[in-house]
């Protein structure tokens, strides 16, 4: 489970406990297919859909539209709120949606680059989504920047609501660390955008320097030969532990191990990473990359430059912090609770949705007239794709009438509460 | 700044961003997030917003501060380009041009058995092996450890010739079948291909990457094609040696001459023109007038071209780029 999906059912676990009725739609994973009820009533549909690449869906435009109508219909959905950029079906959810009339938002999870050819083709899809939006949700001030300037908004129209930890699930633990050895976490995806040249550039001189520090890494991915093709080559068994792929419920005993975080990232919206190992009491290293610095207070954590060199420095200060005792982790676990809640994100997120439940819906002609503003060739391809969308809705409204769609019962969450309660305390009286 | 300038505990004044009371420990910055600045009953000033997401700020979260976008960095790897340097720059191209040019013209004069195929192998010969001296003479030079390999250079240019020789028939019919229309075709495609794959930027002369290597894959393609229509095996072996000649060995040479002195680089640029333009008087008077506008366009109007277009030129920077890492030692 990755940053999204876990902010997904954590945001939405808040808002439902806030007497919302949340949904998510999403695509069929594998054999995982249907509707599904998650905790506390959380009903999730997956939506057939063609996976094209590694979990990402295929562009249908108007191939989900019959589904999705029919689901918001029988759910009686108001908002509709999108998430990352990557998703096609998220970009054809909030175009169906201010077709037939919604309100829609949509929140960004990463930063994209102005530069190659891919960022340029996603800076045009995010452009035409976020055309004809009522309100952006960032995680980061850097974020904000970045997607003000990829989709030209309007400034005010975005707002910034970080990523929270459940900190709960993320308590330190003083009896897992090594007495022996100062160990350093590294847990992320092994890829190229999460630093690993200059990871696999500085261990050994880590080691070299600090004959008391040992590595634990949690992940995979494609540059895991290369950690060990360098771990073969110092002869570093004893000092480097490769856990690869952690479970998410997992983490947390990872961390714990742990005296020293250490992220190499390139570039990074938020980096929850960092917040969760703080959260686990452990100084955090990491490379001053996109959002990063605005995450942590100084005292939790040392920037380094994108550098080898720097890297390493900021390293054997680290270690030097630990040595000298200045880190006491259930401090830091008590600071992080106070900073990162979901309480305070789904809030937050509430007074978003309720300033766009203000908000007029623009008739076609606006919505048009936004497109159209996208650019000299975008602008009419969008145009059409607009006018195509509004005929296939009528064309639906008339094939399928709103009246013979049936509405879902709601899940009783009081009654749900109530009963969970009732069981809670039969459990306290045996 | 947060609005507390004291310590509420013990009355300690907090210096510049300082985060920690230094005798109790008391934190400034959590206490905002707690209200306890009532504690300190200062008039509570609103605190200025700073870009961090672990306070809690009393602005709303699609507050916009005067100092949003202040890392953007527009256009900062922009070079000016001088028209001068970019035209003599544009020389590589019409080199390239004008050898495709010559090589086509070549085959075209074999074909109407204007050039006869031993005039073509020996020119190319003497050429290849005064090209061969001057290459010889330059590496030497550079590299001292060059000596032992001008044998094995030699022994690889016959066994590679005598090959060539021997295969020379199956060359001849490998695609005598295809229509001629169809050779035309997809030789000019495939020219096409090597003049935008060819290698013009790179000092590389020793190994040949992808895509300068699709080029010349390319070119000895089409030449294939090309001697499937010629008469005899020495006129297929006479062309697929120019063929090798000129456009795997010869494109060293030239780079090798751009980096010797822009003079010889220019000389060669005419040469290679005007032996283009002669070669193709004979045959067709529009290609000759052709070529000569497309290598004026290329040489005169489109270095100003790319300096007027610069002014569009707009790239951002800022802290959401992906980082470049600096590595210094590699594993």
């Amino acid at each position: 489970m990755g940053g999204v999906e876990s902010h997904l059912y954590q945001l939405s676990q808040r808002l439902i406990q806030r007497e919302h009725k949340v949904i998510i739609i999403t695509h069929s994973y594998g054999n995982r297919t249907g509707v599904r009820y998650l905790t506390n009533g959380l009903k999730v549909y997956y939506v057939p859909h063609m996976i094209l690449y590694s979990e990402a869906s295929m562009p249908t435009f108007y191939g989900f539209f019959p589904i999705f109508r029919n689901i918001v219909k029988r759910e009686k959905i108001d908002i509709v709120h999108g998430h990352q950029a990557f998703s096609a079906l998220c970009h054809e959810a909030i175009l169906h949606s201010r077709t037939m009339g919604m309100k829609a938002c949509f929140t960004d999870h990463s930063l994209f680059g102005f530069a190659d050819a891919s960022s340029i083709f996603m800076n045009k899809m995010l452009k035409f989504t976020l055309s004809d939006l009522d309100h952006v949700i960032c995680v980061s001030h850097t974020s904000k920047e970045n997607t003000v300037l990829r989709a030209a908004l309007n400034p005010q129209m975005v707002s910034v609501i970080p990523n929270a930890v459940v900190a709960s699930q993320f308590k330190p633990d003083p009896g897992a660390q090594d007495p022996n050895f100062i160990t350093i976490v590294v847990a992320s995806r092994l890829v190229y955008r999460k630093g690993l040249d200059l990871l696999v550039a500085a261990i050994p001189r880590i080691c070299q320097m600090h004959p008391k520090v040992k590595f634990i890494i949690g992940g995979d991915g494609p540059k895991r030969i290369d950690l060990e093709q360098m771990r073969e080559k110092y002869l570093l068994h004893d000092r480097i532990e490769l856990l690869g792929a952690v479970m998410h419920h997992e983490v947390r005993n990872v961390l714990t191990k742990g005296h020293i975080f250490l992220n190499t990232s390139l570039t990074e919206a938020f980096c929850i990473g960092i917040v969760e190992a703080a959260c686990c009491g452990l100084l955090v290293v990491s490379t001053k990359v996109g959002g990063v610095p605005e995450v942590l207070p100084k005292h939790m954590i040392i920037f380094a430059k994108p550098e080898e060199d720097d890297l390493v420095n900021a390293v054997a200060r680290a270690i030097e912090m630990i040595r000298l005792k200045e880190v006491i982790p259930i401090k830091f676990h008590d600071e992080i609770k106070e900073m990162y809640s979901w309480v305070n994100v789904a809030e937050r997120t509430e007074k978003v949705y309720d300033t766009i439940w203000q908000m007029r819906i623009p008739p076609l002609m606006e919505r048009l007239r936004r497109y159209y503003g996208c650019g000299v060739w975008a602008g009419k391809i969008f145009c059409i794709l607009v006018a195509i969308d509004y005929l296939v809705w009528k064309f639906l409204e008339w094939i399928f009438p709103e009246q013979d769609i049936e509405i879902a019962s709601a899940f009783p969450y009081q009654k749900y509460k109530k009963m969970c309660q009732m069981a809670d305390k039969e459990v306290v009286n045996e | 700044m947060s609005s507390i300038k004291f310590c509420p505990f013990d009355g300690y004044r907090f210096l510049g961003e300082e985060d920690k009371c230094v005798t109790c420990g008391f934190d400034r910055f959590l206490a905002v997030n707690k209200n306890w600045d009532s504690l300190t009953n200062s008039p509570t000033k609103k605190a200025q917003w700073r870009k961090l997401l672990w306070i809690k700020q009393d602005y709303p979260d699609n507050y916009v501060d005067s100092s949003f976008l202040e890392e953007l960095q527009k256009n900062v790897n922009v070079r000016a380009y001088d028209y001068w340097t970019v035209l003599k720059e544009s020389c590589v191209i019409s080199q390239h041009i004008s050898s495709i040019v010559i090589f086509i013209a070549v085959f075209i004069y074999l074909y109407l058995d204007m050039l006869s195929a031993q005039n073509l192998i020996i020119s190319g010969t003497v050429f290849t092996i005064i090209g061969y001296i001057f290459w010889d003479k330059s590496i030497s030079k550079t590299d001292p450890s060059y000596e032992y390999k001008r044998w094995k250079t030699a022994k690889g240019a016959v066994l590679f010739f005598a090959t060539l020789l021997c295969i020379s028939p199956i060359l001849k019919t490998l695609t005598k079948d295809t229509s001629s229309d169809t050779i035309w075709a997809v030789t000019v495609i495939l020219f096409l291909a090597n003049m935008l794959f060819h290698d013009y930027g790179s000092e590389n002369r020793t190994n040949i990457k992808f895509p300068g290597s699709l080029s010349t894959n390319a070119a000895i393609f089409a030449s294939v094609l090309l001697a499937s229509r010629l008469p005899s095996n020495s006129h297929v072996f006479g062309l697929m040696s120019f063929a090798i000649e000129w456009f795997a060995l010869f494109p060293i040479f030239r780079r090798y001459t751009k980096s010797l002195s822009a003079k010889f680089n220019i000389a060669l640029t005419c040469l290679l023109f005007l032996l283009a333009t002669l070669l193709f008087l004979n045959i067709s008077k529009a290609i000759v007038t052709l070529f000569i506008l497309g290598i004026v366009f290329i040489t005169f109007v489109c270095p100003f071209w790319l300096i007027w277009i610069q002014k569009y030129k707009n790239e951002i920077h800022g802290p959401w780029d992906e980082a470049r890492p600096k590595i210094t030692t590699y594993y």
